[in-house]
């Protein structure tokens, strides 16, 4: 274990540690509960970020795809738009959706050769604008009990949104560490060059990685949908990049070849805790975009240095 | 087929493992490759052995499919092949040990190994981890390394990581019911003795079910572990020598050819200088990431080439001068004064100039003009004050492009629709513009261009050394620093270790560099 | 560890082919889209070839041009400045709350500060060598909060009108006084750029980099340079909207970033560095106004336009990207 693996989680517990000596309200089981609550979405959402940052690729697709995800959960279990009432299959098209979205990036990356950043940037215009036309100016409230249900529902103190994150977790650290498609996105960030020499074929990988990841998005539209209760476009505003500095602060380099689900998560940790934390000893709750600015372009900065060379370029 | 009589043949003639025929590859400007012809019989060590620029690199590329010949026949145990891939070579039974070490640092050693074709390993998509560690166990054991399978590739010393890849290399034997045929890349130019000593323990043991081409610029080495050696000069075979009544001076001779032919280099030499002042260039005790306590003196009007093998650190230390790789101790002065090594504005605005190996990407700015490519480091020889004058800049471009007979179309071509030799004199030319050079770093200045281009090349470095500009020159060729300098710097290992003076009529021979080199 | 390159074959072509038809008709793609989006939009509805529908569009497009403009610099430099629509934003805010002080010098005021801020993503991109889009990126969600700080999460009213109002004339009757202004701001750059060894340092530095260091170009100054630039055009804007919406709000720009970056890779400027212009991107920003505008005319329901941008943007980085410097894409 390196400090570059245990640096994060040492930075978790220090921060707990001040915001528990800081504030009263902090320290609270209520207060735990309420960190894994709001932690839940955006560890699924890291979870897809993860994969895609691991092959040295970029995601910013995350707000659009989550936003179409949300909307068409919404229209498809029971609400007050139409008479649909399609419960968890629903649930499963509405990630379906997403899914397909996502492939669209990875399709555009390794077929016309755009670069992802850009790819996705079109995406996430795209899934926003499929999200608006299903919104069609009439918000879908739903009234389906078990999606509603994930948000309020508790088993041993958390949600059940929780517990999908937990298993998300679980599940996306097993396809990193037990599949090929999660072997290989590792591998793609570490040295693509190799594996086109040992005759690997890579594109069908990183379509998969970013349908993988379009996946995740979808399930994170899904459960924003079950906590607010109804369906938004803007429903993963700001997602995006806090799913990337979770993911960059729990220790996976841009660059790709490092990191993981694991480390990502407790990035997501970290950040909710200090988000949490932050607002509990009174700053605003505005700042929060502004910290994890600061933290990531740190965390970047911190990852690069052992790295530097004169005349390196940077883009 | 005729099974009966295969151990018969084995033990009268060996059987030809892979045969090249006439191989021909064209690169713009130069012949790689000019008829190369290389047999290899199974159970052999073949030797690759020639100078930088020789054609090896080609050779082997075209082995494992990643350069294409434009010519020529490549033959495996008697069949016409045709390589598209590294996949398709491995068909083939042919493996290479690249170099530049080819394997994915952030995966296991299992991984690495069966990269690409897992079989048992993964059942749909899923890793069986025992399969994968089985599967990598048996390759490492056939060479007998004791390397853990699940250890993280980049955890491991450069030798025990050249040792995963011979393992992954000889996965290929799955492939094909024959021997195969590995090739091993310049194996030993980062080991140490002992692991070096580790190595040539495998390339004998391969020898009992492969054949082994082996590519080194030591030649020592090659003579050791070869059964034979063939030579590369000039893109062309030069003829082949069996190890065991070849001595290095031998060997060295057919890789460099008659020394009488490169006369032309000799007879336009420039001057000696003036009677001795003080250098223009001083460096003292210079450290950094490759080089180690280099002193070096260059006289104002003096060409110093500087030679070494690869890996010698000799580029490092030329871009050093220049600002453009940090350094960790030492002194430099430029006619006196401190010479700055913060970054390359500084070094430029202290009258160093540098003309860098790569062309295409580091010497110039591919899709601008050949103007704005000339004009792009003295701005103030194209500008009144802050503005650019298009007159003064269109008088100055033409005028050099006249003085150095650079053909283009016209001075406003994208630079990289020229020849190679011509892109060459417009960055030259770069230096030139404002006639405040001091210092000239020429990193392989003549690299790429034919033979054309480059007498014209040294035309102008002799007119440059004449005017009194200080030259620094990393050379392709051995002759070609001969020739050029009047006083030549052997590197090894990081180190300036050896000094000859190379004036007019006492020039040194090849062969007394090499010795020094090696 | 060592990367190996061996699967690069030595480049071919001493000799670049010139340009094939495809190469030239990007070349002209911004103009050439312009011109068919204003003949299709005529056909589809005859009455919008006048000049006052002419008027409005180019008075809607000018704080796009603006912003679009100063962004080109920076991808001209082989960058991208994603933050160009959250610093607008700041902007707004910055205008709206200090214009009861500093009067007629508030325009000045809020260029500067943008202009600054800019120049410290570009110095955090040059010294931590951190990616252009990650600093930018971190630069926006850092904007973002200070404007929603700063303005407790609401629009400031502005009510002093008259220090805006000259951007709300017209001149000879015809020509938003906006658009003058965004005009004058692309020709201004760009004959700076022309007339100065700047043009030579920004594309070496974008065709280049490694070879713009070692021809000792400037290549750190001329990135923050540019970075600069592109946060003071998004002060610019913002005073553009304020004088248009009359007040400052922290999500007021936010929706910009994408027609911005349409706008500049469908001038065709390429998003790999050094090819392209401010032309482009004023001809871009146009067409991506004319986009908006004429949808509803040809009975697209206007939540097609995020898709459209979408599309647009990674169609034209496909056309106009320079594959020769991408050996992998990530």
């Amino acid at each position: 274990m390196s400090f570059r693996d245990t640096g994060p989680l040492i930075a978790l517990v220090v921060i707990v540690g001040i915001f528990a000596a800081l504030s009263p309200g902090f320290r609270t089981l209520s207060n735990a509960q309420n960190i894994m609550d709001a932690a839940a979405v955006l560890a699924v959402v890291t979870c897809g970020v993860t994969f895609v940052l691991m092959m040295g690729s970029i995601d910013l697709s995350t707000p659009g795809i989550m936003g179409a995800s949300a909307i068409t959960v919404a229209l498809l279990v029971a609400n007050n738009r139409n008479d649909n009432e399609l419960g968890l299959l629903g649930v499963a098209l509405a990630i379906l959706v997403a899914a397909g979205l996502g492939c669209l990036s990875g399709l555009a990356l390794v077929l016309l050769k755009v670069p992802s950043f850009m790819t996705t940037l079109g995406v996430s215009a795209v899934g926003l604008g499929v999200a608006t036309l299903l919104f069609a100016g009439v918000q879908p409230n739903i009234s389906d009990g078990t999606l509603s249900g994930w948000a309020v529902d508790r088993f041993l103190g958390l949600s059940t949104l929780t517990w999908i994150a937990v298993a998300c977790v679980l599940v996306g650290w097993m396809v990193q560490r037990y599949t090929r498609l999660g072997r290989y996105a590792f591998a793609i960030g570490g040295a693509e060059e190799v594996l086109a020499l040992s005759g690997v074929n890579v594109k069908p990988y990183k379509v998969a990685v970013f349908t993988m990841a379009g996946a995740f998005y979808g399930l994170g539209g899904v459960m924003v949908t079950s906590q607010l209760g109804a369906g938004l476009v803007q429903a993963g505003r700001g997602y995006d990049f806090s799913a990337i500095t979770a993911a960059v602060v729990g220790g996976t380099l841009l660059a790709g070849g490092r990191g993981g689900v694991l480390h990502s998560t407790v990035g997501v940790l970290l950040v909710t805790v200090l988000t949490n934390g932050l607002v509990l000893v009174g700053v605003s709750p505005y700042w929060q975009g502004g910290v994890q600015g600061l933290i990531v372009v740190a965390a970047v900065a911190a990852a690069v240095i052992p790295q530097r060379r004169r005349n390196q370029v940077t883009k | 087929m005729n099974m009966q009589i295969e151990p018969e043949q084995r033990a009268t003639a060996p059987v030809t493992a892979l045969e090249v025929r006439g191989l021909v590859k064209h690169y713009p400007g130069v012949k790689a490759l000019d008829g190369v012809d290389l047999v290899v019989r199974q159970h052999e060590v073949v030797g690759l052995a020639g100078e930088n620029g020789a054609g090896k690199s080609t050779l082997l590329k075209a082995l494992v499919g990643l350069v294409r010949p434009d010519d020529g026949e490549i033959w495996v145990r008697g069949e016409k092949v045709r390589l598209r891939s590294v996949v398709d070579a491995a068909d083939h039974g042919i493996g290479m040990v690249f170099q530049e070490q080819s394997l994915v640092p952030n995966l296991t050693v299992a991984e690495n190994i069966v990269l690409g074709s897992e079989g048992l390993g993964v059942r749909r998509g899923v890793y069986r981890w025992d399969a994968m560690r089985r599967l990598a166990q048996e390759q490492l054991d056939k060479i007998g390394s004791r390397i853990d399978p699940l250890a993280r590739t980049d955890t491991l010393t450069f030798a025990d990581r050249q040792m995963v890849e011979i393992a992954k290399v000889l996965r290929i034997e799955e492939r094909t019911s024959h021997p195969p045929v590995i090739i091993l890349d310049e194996p030993t130019s980062v080991l140490e003795s002992k692991e070096i000593d580790a190595l040539f323990t495998q390339v004998r043991r391969l020898r009992e079910f492969a054949s082994v081409v082996f590519v080194s610029h030591r030649l020592d080495e090659v003579l050791d572990v070869c059964d034979r050696v063939a030579v590369l000069r000039g893109g062309q075979s030069v003829g082949e020598l069996p190890t065991a009544d070849a001595a290095p001076d031998q060997l060295h001779r057919m890789m460099i050819g008659s020394t009488g032919s490169d006369d032309h280099y000799h007879g336009a030499a420039v001057e000696p200088p003036a009677e001795p002042r003080e250098p223009r260039l001083v460096v003292r005790g210079l450290c950094g990431r490759t080089f180690r306590d280099v002193d070096l003196d260059v006289h104002a009007g003096e060409i110093v080439g500087i030679v070494g093998v690869h890996g010698s650190g000799r580029e490092d230390v030329c871009r050093a001068l220049f600002g453009a790789e940090p350094t960790t101790a030492g002194e430099v002065t430029l006619d006196g004064e401190e010479l700055d090594l913060s970054g390359t504005r500084a070094a430029c605005a202290a009258g160093v100039g540098y003309v860098p190996a790569e062309r295409k990407t580091e010497g110039m700015v591919g899709p601008m003009s050949v103007a704005d490519n000339m004009t792009l480091t003295k701005q103030e020889a194209r500008c009144s004050g802050p503005l650019v004058r298009p007159r003064k800049q269109a008088k100055l471009v033409d005028t050099w492009i006249q003085r150095l007979s650079i053909r283009t179309p016209h001075r406003g071509t994208p630079i990289q629709r020229l020849s190679g030799g011509n892109q060459q004199k417009v960055v030259l030319a770069r230096w030139l513009v404002s006639g405040d050079v001091r210092l000239l770093l020429l990193d392989h200045p003549t690299r790429g261009l034919d033979i054309g281009a480059r007498s014209e090349v040294y035309r102008l470095m002799r007119e440059l050394a004449s005017s009194g500009v200080a030259t620094v020159l990393l050379a392709d060729s051995l002759e070609e620093a001969i020739g050029m300098s009047d006083r030549i710097v052997v590197m090894n290992d990081g180190r300036a270790t050896t000094e000859v003076d190379a004036p007019v009529g006492d020039k040194p021979t090849p062969l007394d560099l090499v010795k020094e080199m090696v | 560890m060592s990367t190996p390159v061996v699967t690069k074959p030595a480049p071919d072509a001493a000799t670049v082919a010139r340009p094939t038809v495809g190469q030239r008709l990007t070349a002209f793609m911004p103009v050439i889209a312009l011109v068919v989006l204003l003949a299709a939009l005529t056909v589809a509805d005859p009455s919008f070839l006048t000049q006052s529908s002419l008027t409005a569009v180019v008075r809607t497009a000018a704080p796009l041009v603006v912003l679009a403009a100063g962004a080109t610099l920076v991808v001209l430099c082989g960058g991208i400045d994603l933050s160009i629509a959250a610093l607008c934003s700041l902007g707004t805010v910055l205008f709206a709350m200090w214009l009861p002080d500093l009067g007629g010098l508030t325009l000045l005021a809020v260029v500067a500060a943008t202009g600054a801020i800019g120049a410290l993503q570009g110095l955090a991109h040059v010294f931590l060598r951190i990616p252009s889009f990650i600093v930018t990126l971190g630069g926006m969600s850092i904007f973002g909060a200070v404007a929603l700080v700063i303005s407790d999460a609401g629009p400031i009213r502005v009510v002093d009108r008259e220090a805006t109002h000259w951007l709300t004339l017209y001149l000879a009757g015809v020509l938003p006084m906006a658009f003058v202004v965004a005009l004058l701001v692309v020709a201004v750059v760009w004959t700076v750029q022309r007339f100065t060894p700047l043009d030579s340092w920004i594309r070496a530095t974008g065709y280049s980099e490694s070879a713009a260091r070692l021809a000792s170009a400037p290549v750190d100054r001329v990135k923050v340079a540019a970075f600069t630039v592109s946060g003071a055009c998004a002060g610019l804007a913002a005073v553009m909207l304020v004088s248009r919406n009359f007040s400052g709000s922290p999500t007021m720009a936010d929706n910009l970033l994408l027609p911005a970056v349409a706008a500049i890779v469908v001038g065709g400027t390429a998003i790999t560095g050094g090819h392209g212009s401010l032309w482009r991107s004023l001809a871009g920003a146009l067409v991506v106004t004319l986009l908006r505008v004429g949808l509803p005319i040809v009975g697209v329901p206007s939540a097609y336009e995020q898709i459209l941008y979408g599309a647009i943007i990674v169609a034209a980085v496909a056309l106009t990207l320079d594959r020769s410097k991408l050996l992998i894409i990530k």
